[in-house]
Order: structure tokens, then C-alpha cells, then sequence
């Protein structure tokens, strides 16, 4: 009876030593001496916000002495607030963490060299799509934490196509030009229009640019635009789709939206985050599929291309930036299963790709006829050319947009009109 | 000749309920919006619809719009009463108090007007992190108190007041604080409330500034939550349509609370 007792003693003594050993080693001792409150800026509630939500919950159980300030701003007052913070130059009135639209990374980074942590040690970028990683890299170094993909598909109603007498495997890897030829037939045999399509908007040619590895400016961020070979043929093809007459034209988001919300169009071409729009539409369940980007009718290009998405970015002189990394990583280049969790509740592609193998972005997806959508769209995402997306993407596709007037009703050439571009260009920024 | 003048009126009627038709239709669209579901609105449904309780549900229970209501009442109404009093005391000191360089200071003030405001902001930010004034409701106030417009606003009206009564009140003995407050204050009624709606108005809307200066969502103001709604890449127009009915109830309801006032209070400073 004595040896039962000391047996037990002993192995209760062994089995607590062994419960307060893992309690004290590991992750738990380094999470309990940190202490503070991570403060992040975002926008779109129903996407970043709620996603940092589900990531602060999540390291809270990692890390509980951490306690998060998610502010919901609209995307410009974001953009707004951090101008002036950083203009003024001083170190209080900033968040720990910040979103910032991809488009516009290289110019915050050059425009405040310092301001953002360099994170090139802390993170394997080896895990991240490339093109991502690329736009924010800055003289060797990486500034940020790669997020949300913008990877184009080409979003359509397969009742309508096949009406037409297209079958999905009609659609794969094909030219703009074979685009608009399929979009006749398409009008011809079913009334409807190809696309809805905002003929003063820049955000197909960025989409055509990208999936032929070059952009408004070249690798060092030089304007690239007058004698831009890919530039024209986006051009070309932006005059072909509004000639051809396969386009609805519209003005803006909402009508964009509505386009293919009412049924009036037969596809959408744009980024995955589109998906949201397309199923608020609960009638046209099972009646969409999706197939890869057209690409360009010029070498190089690819059917592959990405249009929007942001990234986080940890503020250098902030007063929590070691815990703020430490959640990124954890979170963000660690989490699997949150990955799985964003894109099946928010619809969001991550770029941390060894996420993509999870389940969510293996499941099929009944609303698209049962089309593993997201298996496809991390093929794309991997294909996508990096490019340099420079200071002023915003300026520039501007500058574009005003000159396509002539170019529709044919008063300037197409190098006549790019040569304009890039002169009204160099005017507005001062080079 | 009659037939003349009526045809002339026809039109005149015609021109009338085509404009108000147009000035009228973005209320009514908003609030028909507040009462449909997103997905119809961008599709461009005109008519009433049965989403009205969801909207405000999904806006109540995501937003704490009570506290936002009411930070917006807390910084518009102390910017009314406080820039109403600072403004119209400096109004009647330029306009009462002779003075060789008054003219001069006058003139100075108006072109601080010609300064956009972006132009000030880094500087202001600066001011207001030295006086631990940022995610405060006072680092909006502030600087927001004082209101060149609302100065020369006041002037134009006192230019119109008798100067003998002030004379009359001096020699009586009268302290100039009590000839402010219970002779001239009484008697400018609808002057105040014409600035009582300019400078409610502008505070209820304003953005930019509160923007920068607040930093919690603690702290927002109506046209802060407005601009979040409006962004993402799925926004929920019901929401923001049942958003900017409420934003836009108090001013409504202060302009007709007070029209009566605004028309002579508008009459009596252009009058001149």
C-alpha cells in the first residue's frame, strides 16, 4: 500500500513538473513579458477589419497580455490621416500597424524613408507570391507584410455562354482579340453584352499591363509610357472592345456593379474580391464559373494578372512595433488556419502560399457550379510578372484616361495619344 | 397681351416643378434607399421596400451610433454657442470701438479666408499633439471656435444697428458687457440664428479636420462613420443610406426650426 502511495507522489510530483515545465518554456513565457496596445488603421469593415479582428482574436491566445485598437477608417482618410501624421513629423498620432494599397506603397516608402519598420530579417518572403513581395521591396529591403491578392479571373455566366455554344474549355488561355470575337457571337446569339465596361476607367489596363510584366513605369520607376509597346496594346484593345461594340457601357462602381448584379452582362473581368458583389446576387446561384484572364496579343504577356489589394506595414518609431511584428508573423506567415477561415468567411486570397494547399481553397463552390474557383486562382496568383508599380499609378492612369476620348472617337493616333499621356503626365508631377 | 403673360407663367411653373423635382429627388431617393436592401439600389429600384428594420439593425448592431449621435452634438453644439459668442463680440468691438488700425486688422483677417485649409493642417496637427489635445473632442473644437466668415457676418448686421442707443446706454453708465448682452444680443435675434444654422451646418459636416485630430472610434463623428460605410470593396448602400438619413435629421430639423429667423437674419446683414 506504502509503494502505491509513493508511486503515486512521485508521479504526481513528475507529471506537475512536467505541466509548469511547458507552461514555462516555449512561446507562453516570451508572450507573458509582453505587454501593450497594437493599433491598426484599416478599411472596409466587412473585409480588413473583420479579418484583423479574427488575427487580434487569434493572438490574443497566443499572446493574452496584448490588447488591440482596430480603427475602421474609409481607404483616403486612412491615406489622408497618414500624410499628415508623418508630414509633421511627429512621433505621436500613429498607429503600431497601417494598411496601404499596393498601387501606393513605393511612394509612402520613398516619400518617408524611416517611417516604416524594416522587416526583410523577419519574415521568409520565400513563402509569399512574388509580385507581391516585389512592390513593396525598397533598396534590398522589404517594408511590409504581403496580404490580400488582387489576381484576376474572368468571372461568366456559363448558362449564357453556353447558350452561345461555348464550352469552358472555349475560354482558357485565349487572346483579348479572341475575347471580343467570342463577345459578338455572344451579343449576336443572346442579346447580352460581354462585359460592363467604364471606358474612362484605368483599371483594365492596369490589368493588361501586369499580365505582361510591365507598367506605367520601367523596373527603376522611370515613366514609361510613350514608347511603351504593351501601353499601346492595351490601348489597341481598349478601342477594340468599345468599337466592337461587345461592352455595356457604364459610368462608375455602382453601375458596374449593377451591370452584371441585373443580368445584362455575361461576364466580369476583374480581381477575386469581386466575388463578394457577384454572389449578393442570390438568384444567379450555379450560374457563374470562371476561367483565366485573357492576355495580351504581344509576346510576354501572360494569363495572369492581378488588379488592386493592399498589404500591412509596421510603423518604425511606433511604441509597440516588436509585439505588432510578432503578431504579423504568427498570424500572417504562420496561421494556416486563419487563412482558411478569411477566405471562406470574407472571400480573401492571402499570398502566404503555403496556405493554399488548406481546405477552403480546396473546396468547391456551388454558387460557381461547383468549380473549385480558388484552386485556380492560386495557380494564377503564382504566374502573376512583378512589376514596379512606381510613385504615381494614380496619376498616371489619369493621365491615360484623359487622352481616351481622342483615341475612341480616332482625332489622335494611338502614339500620338501616349505621347500626350506622358507629356500631361511629366507636367502634373513636376518630371 | 394676357395670353402673353400666361403662357410666361406656364413656363415659368414648368421650369419651377422640373427644378424641384431634381433638388428634391436625391432626399427622396435616399430615403427610399434607407428602405431597400444594397443589391436593389445599385440596381436602381425607386420604389419602397421591406429592408428598412434590417438596415437599421445591421447598422445599430455594428455601430455604436448612440455615441457617435451625441459625440457629434457634444462638438457641434459647443462650437455653435462658442463661435457665435466669440464671433459677435469681435464683430461688435470692430464695428464699436473706433480705432486708426482697425480697418487694417479687419482686412487681414478676411484674407486669412483666402488660406485653404489643407495648407494649415500639418501645422494645426503639430499645435494640437504640443497641447495632448489629439483623440480629443476639444483638438476639434478648437480650432473650429473662431470664425472669420461669422465675424464679418456680425459686422455687416451691427453696421445696420442705431449707434445712438449704444452712445445713450454709455452715458447711462452702462458696462459694456451688459450693453453686449441685454441691448444689443436681444435685439439681433435673427442674426444669430442665421449664424446659428451657418455655423451648426458646417460643424455637423465638417470632416477633414476631425478626421486627423480624432483618432478612436470612441470618438467619431457622423461624417466619419458616413466616409467608413462608403468605402470597401462591398459597401452596404442601405446602411449608408439609413446612415445619411440620420445625419442629416438634426440639420433639417435646426434649419426649420430656425427658417424663420434665417430669412431676416440673411435680409439684415446684405441689406446694407
Amino acid at each position: 500500500m506504502k509503494r502505491v502511495i509513493s508511486i503515486a507522489i512521485v508521479s504526481l510530483v513528475i507529471l506537475s513538473l512536467v505541466l509548469v515545465g511547458g507552461v514555462y518554456s516555449g512561446n507562453v513565457t516570451k508572450a507573458a513579458t509582453k505587454e501593450g496596445k497594437i493599433t491598426i488603421w484599416a478599411w472596409d469593415p466587412n473585409f480588413n477589419i473583420a479579418i484583423m479582428n479574427e488575427a487580434s482574436n487569434r493572438y490574443k491566445k497566443i499572446n493574452p497580455k496584448v490588447k488591440f485598437e482596430i480603427a475602421n477608417m474609409a481607404k483616403a482618410d486612412v491615406e489622408q490621416k497618414l500624410n499628415t501624421v508623418l508630414a509633421s513629423g511627429v512621433k505621436t498620432g500613429l498607429p503600431e500597424i497601417v494598411l496601404i494599397e499596393d498601387y501606393n506603397a513605393q511612394k509612402y516608402l520613398t516619400s518617408y524613408p524611416g517611417a516604416f519598420a524594416d522587416l526583410t530579417k523577419h519574415f521568409n518572403y520565400k513563402d509569399f507570391a512574388q509580385y507581391k513581395v516585389s512592390l513593396m521591396t525598397l533598396k534590398g529591403k522589404v517594408y511590409g507584410v504581403p496580404f490580400d491578392s488582387g489576381v484576376v479571373g474572368w468571372f461568366y455566366r456559363s448558362d449564357y455562354f453556353s447558350k452561345a455554344g461555348f464550352k469552358a474549355n472555349d475560354l482558357i488561355n485565349i487572346t483579348w482579340d479572341k475575347f471580343i470575337e467570342m463577345g459578338k457571337i455572344i451579343k449576336q446569339k443572346t442579346g447580352k453584352y460581354m462585359v460592363g465596361f467604364d471606358p474612362y476607367d484605368g483599371g483594365l489596363m492596369r490589368i493588361m499591363l501586369q499580365s505582361a510584366g510591365r507598367w506605367y513605369f520601367d523596373k527603376n520607376g522611370k515613366v514609361d509610357i510613350a514608347n511603351n509597346p504593351v501601353l499601346k496594346e492595351a490601348l489597341i484593345s481598349y478601342k477594340k472592345v468599345v468599337d466592337s461594340g461587345i461592352a455595356k457601357k457604364v459610368s462608375g462602381w455602382n453601375q458596374w456593379v449593377a451591370s452584371f448584379n441585373n443580368g445584362e452582362v455575361a461576364s466580369v473581368v476583374t480581381g477575386v474580391w469581386i466575388i463578394g458583389s457577384i454572389k449578393a446576387e442570390k438568384s444567379q446561384s450555379g450560374k457563374w464559373a470562371v476561367a483565366p484572364v485573357p492576355r495580351l496579343n504581344i509576346k510576354g504577356s501572360v494569363n495572369a494578372s492581378n488588379l488592386g489589394g493592399s498589404s500591412w506595414y509596421v510603423l518604425q518609431n511606433s511604441k509597440y512595433r516588436d509585439i505588432a511584428i510578432d503578431f504579423l508573423k504568427q498570424i500572417y506567415a504562420k496561421d494556416i488556419d486563419f487563412y482558411q477561415k478569411i477566405l471562406i468567411e470574407r472571400g480573401a486570397v492571402g499570398t502566404y502560399l503555403p496556405a493554399q494547399k488548406g481546405k477552403a481553397y480546396t473546396a468547391s463552390d456551388p454558387f460557381f457550379g461547383g468549380q473549385k474557383i480558388f484552386v485556380h486562382f492560386s495557380n494564377w496568383m503564382k504566374n502573376i510578372p512583378s512589376v514596379n508599380y512606381g510613385l504615381y499609378t494614380y496619376e498616371a492612369d489619369s493621365a491615360i484616361m484623359a487622352v481616351m476620348p481622342d483615341v475612341y472617337s480616332g482625332k489622335l493616333s494611338v502614339d500620338a495619344a501616349l505621347k500626350k499621356a506622358e507629356e500631361q503626365f511629366k507636367n502634373k508631377v513636376g518630371q | 397681351m394676357k395670353k402673353d403673360t400666361k403662357i410666361k407663367n406656364l413656363i415659368v411653373y414648368i421650369f419651377l416643378i422640373i427644378m424641384s423635382i431634381v433638388s428634391v429627388f436625391p432626399f427622396f431617393w435616399m430615403i427610399v434607399g434607407m428602405t431597400n436592401k444594397s443589391v436593389d439600389i445599385i440596381k436602381g429600384k425607386l420604389t419602397f421596400g421591406n429592408a428598412l428594420i434590417e438596415n437599421f439593425n445591421n447598422l445599430f448592431s455594428n455601430y455604436e451610433v448612440g455615441r457617435i449621435i451625441i459625440n457629434s452634438f457634444k462638438i457641434s453644439l459647443t462650437i455653435v454657442i462658442g463661435s457665435l459668442l466669440i464671433s459677435s463680440m469681435a464683430a461688435y468691438g470692430f464695428e464699436f470701438y473706433p480705432s486708426k488700425i482697425r480697418e487694417k486688422i479687419y482686412a487681414i483677417l478676411l484674407a486669412t479666408m483666402m488660406i485653404p485649409f489643407a495648407a494649415l493642417m500639418v501645422p494645426l496637427f503639430r499645435l494640437m499633439v504640443a497641447f495632448n489635445l489629439l483623440d480629443s473632442h476639444w483638438g476639434v473644437i478648437l480650432p473650429m471656435l473662431p470664425s472669420v466668415f461669422l465675424i464679418f457676418f456680425f459686422r455687416q448686421s451691427f453696421k445696420l444697428y442705431p449707434k445712438e442707443i449704444i452712445m445713450a446706454a454709455r452715458v447711462d453708465g452702462a458696462s459694456e458687457l451688459r450693453i453686449f448682452l441685454s441691448i444689443v444680443f436681444p435685439s439681433m435675434k435673427s442674426t444669430y440664428a442665421a449664424a446659428a444654422i451657418y455655423s451648426f451646418m458646417t460643424s455637423w459636416n465638417s470632416y477633414l479636420w476631425p478626421l486627423i485630430v480624432l483618432q478612436s472610434d470612441e470618438q467619431k463623428t457622423m461624417t466619419l462613420l458616413v466616409s467608413t460605410l462608403s468605402s470597401g470593396y462591398n459597401p452596404d448602400f442601405g446602411v449608408i443610406m439609413t446612415t445619411v438619413v440620420l445625419a442629416t435629421l438634426p440639420m433639417i430639423i435646426v434649419f426649420f426650426g430656425l427658417q424663420k429667423y434665417f430669412v431676416q437674419g440673411i435680409l439684415g446683414s446684405v441689406k446694407q
